[in-house]
């Protein structure tokens, strides 16, 4: 077993890391921009470096930096959390030539997921059916438009060099094609420094579900269930559960074996998430490969009781896994709330600022995933995601009841959270009945615009302007 | 500059027993000295080249941006008239540029943006940081051989 860590990354994810550490008797190390230093995780850490100003790029983005910090801090391995540099296969590269343990897929696997048209290709070489689609990336706007009416309106394009739902556009016709094809492309070139896209058919109001999956170094591949993220906004994920209200154990084992086939397709090892999506007929189709832990992890973990941070260290350190698939079942039903420091009634405009007053919701079957406490400032150089709320229980009802409440308790002030959109999610009657697809947030926020008033004196200010 | 010119000019100064070798073209400047030891290598990139990537056996550098962050800590008042020439990132600190040579620079010392004040040594490549501010050095804040994080204070410096 390892005996020390360098975490690099920050926020709720790096309190996570550092969790885990601790339980297993590990020291840590935290790597810090100069906007984090009163950071939770940098508290919590043994050792603590600075390793650049603010902005990404200048700091957690620094791979030279991070592995000096690596370096003169003895670590024996890194792990690195979710986003900044988790799936770039040439941090996983100089980890392995600089002899520290990347916690995480070897650089391979990364490569061969992180080009999303050649994951497309391996998924249907491993027999796994995939949104029928351009055959690799598309350069031109006029293949795009053959492609499109080939396959037939609603296309979506995405980025080839990234998710996240950056460098995605829908397109129901030509004109808006042509449109959707250059946007996609120049945000692809910002997010990820790579203008290629490739073209799908656009399954409408599709159930988004992925499955966990666990791989040790000896080849065992399991996967821990799935998890319904269907609850998306702009493609960002706001809540999910497991699991899904949508699938049978028929389905379930079906979509599992064909995630198990995908991971073993790659020499896949340690966590990662096959993503996949249920058209209305109950028909699935591989849409990508996460070669990292991923923000939703707690749903898994609460459903099947098992550790991933924990097994990812340990398959990092050489272990395998001391259970098969038979004993991995669902033994309870978790939500997860993700709480963003963002508006929701005012175009999710981010709202960064000190928390003044905060009180955590509790109790039996609530878990709460943050870095944030009262006295706290929310940088604005960083994603606003603030908190995990996790509610769990042995069915469906208890976890949206126990969530419900939870919600109620969570009390933030000083900024404005996306608590309150949760609220109007669980009340929902559709949600309680577990009928969504990806087109239920839209059509909430549409829906719920009566029932936020403007203030009295906003509206005669108005008028007088007017 | 690639790694393959890097390599070819160290070549070349082997073969002609050139002992000091520097070029400076778009924006970026590197100096080659051979010692005793081998060749040493420092790179210096002025604020809008690119950063090149990292981490090879006769490697380019992390970029060596200004090193003089002359800001006084917000919760500690600097001296009046004293600014701090801060680590611009993570590494090992060295007074000296080899174990038997003596420090570059003492207390009482007179520098300029030029004067070379230590070395941070970062993936086994050895960086000359500069001072880039002018004035006398009042104080060594790091001891040899410790390691520093980006924005450490380095040296204490009163300012003219």
């Amino acid at each position: 077993m390892f005996d020390k860590i360098l975490i690099a990354n920050r926020g709720e994810i790096a309190v996570r890391i550092i969790r885990a550490c601790k339980e297993l008797g590990i020291r840590t190390l935290a790597v810090y921009s100069e906007a984090d230093a009163d950071s939770l995780h940098v508290q919590l850490a043994d050792e603590a470096i600075c390793i650049g100003k603010a902005p990404s790029a200048e700091s957690y983005l620094k791979i030279d930096r991070i592995i000096s910090a690596a370096e003169v801090g003895d670590v024996e391995a890194i792990h690195p959390g979710y986003g900044f540099l988790a799936e770039n296969a040439h941090f996983a590269e100089v980890c392995e030539n600089c002899n520290i343990k990347f916690i995480g897929p070897p650089s391979s696997a990364i490569r061969a997921m992180g080009d999303k048209v050649a994951a497309r290709e391996t998924a249907r070489k491993a027999g796994v059916s995939i949104v029928p689609g351009s055959d690799g990336p598309i350069d031109k706007e006029s293949d795009a438009l053959k492609v499109a009416r080939k396959i037939g309106y609603p296309v979506i394009i995405k980025a080839a060099g990234g998710g996240g739902g950056r460098g995605m556009r829908i397109a129901h016709n030509d004109p808006s094609l042509v449109k959707a094809f250059h946007t996609a492309r120049s945000e692809a070139e910002r997010a990820f420094a790579n203008a290629s896209v490739y073209l799908e058919k656009y399954i409408e109001n599709p159930r988004h579900i992925e499955f966990q999956i666990l791989a040790d170094r000896k080849g065992k591949v399991l996967h821990l269930g799935e998890r319904d993220c269907s609850l998306q906004r702009r493609h960002q994920k706001l809540l999910e559960e497991s699991p899904s209200p949508a699938l049978t154990n028929d389905l379930r084992k079906k979509m599992g074996k064909a995630a198990i086939k995908v991971a073993e397709s790659v020499g896949y090892i340690n966590a990662g998430t096959i993503e996949m999506l249920l058209d209305a007929s109950g028909d699935f189709y591989f849409i990508e490969m996460n070669t990292r832990i991923q923000v939703e992890h707690p749903v898994t973990e609460e459903v099947t009781g098992i550790d991933i941070v924990k097994e990812q260290i340990r398959i990092a350190a050489g272990e395998e896994l001391g259970y098969d698939q038979k004993a991995i079942e669902p033994l309870k039903h978790a939500i997860e709330c993700r709480i963003n420091a963002e508006d929701p009634f005012n175009n999710f405009q981010s709202c960064p600022g000190r928390i003044e007053f905060l009180i955590t919701p509790g109790g039996h079957g609530v878990r709460v995933d943050t870095h944030v406490y009262a006295g706290y400032t929310i940088s604005s150089h960083y994603d606003s995601m603030i908190a995990k709320l996790i509610c769990y229980g042995r069915d469906r009802r208890t976890a949206m009841d126990r969530m419900a409440r939870a919600l109620d308790e969570f009390l933030i002030r000083g900024i404005k959270t996306t608590i309150p959109l949760h609220k109007l999610i669980l009340k929902d009657p559709n949600f309680r009945r577990g009928r969504y697809s990806t087109a239920f947030i839209d059509r909430l926020l549409a829906a719920s615009q009566p029932l936020v008033p403007a203030k009295p004196e906003e509206s005669s200010l108005k008028s007088q302007a007017a | 500059m690639e790694l393959e010119q890097i390599k070819a000019i160290i070549a070349m100064m082997r073969e002609n027993d050139l002992s000091e070798f520097s070029i400076e073209q778009d924006g970026l400047k590197i100096r080659i000295k051979r010692g005793p030891e081998g060749f040493q290598q420092t790179v210096s990139i002025a604020p809008q080249a690119p950063a090149p990537a990292a981490a090879a056996p006769v490697a380019a550098a992390a970029p060596v941006s200004a090193a003089a962050e002359v800001a006084a800590a917000a919760s500690e008042a600097a001296p009046a008239g004293v600014k701090y020439i801060t680590s611009p990132m993570v590494g090992t600190f060295y007074r000296a540029p080899s174990p038997d040579a003596p420090p570059y620079i003492e207390n009482g010392r007179t520098v300029d943006e030029e004067t070379v004040v230590c070395i941070i040594e970062a993936m086994k490549v050895m960086n000359e940081i500069k001072a880039e501010i002018r004035g006398v050095i009042t104080e060594v804040l790091v001891d040899n051989a410790k390691p520093v994080e980006f924005g450490q204070k380095l040296f204490a410096v009163r300012v003219k």
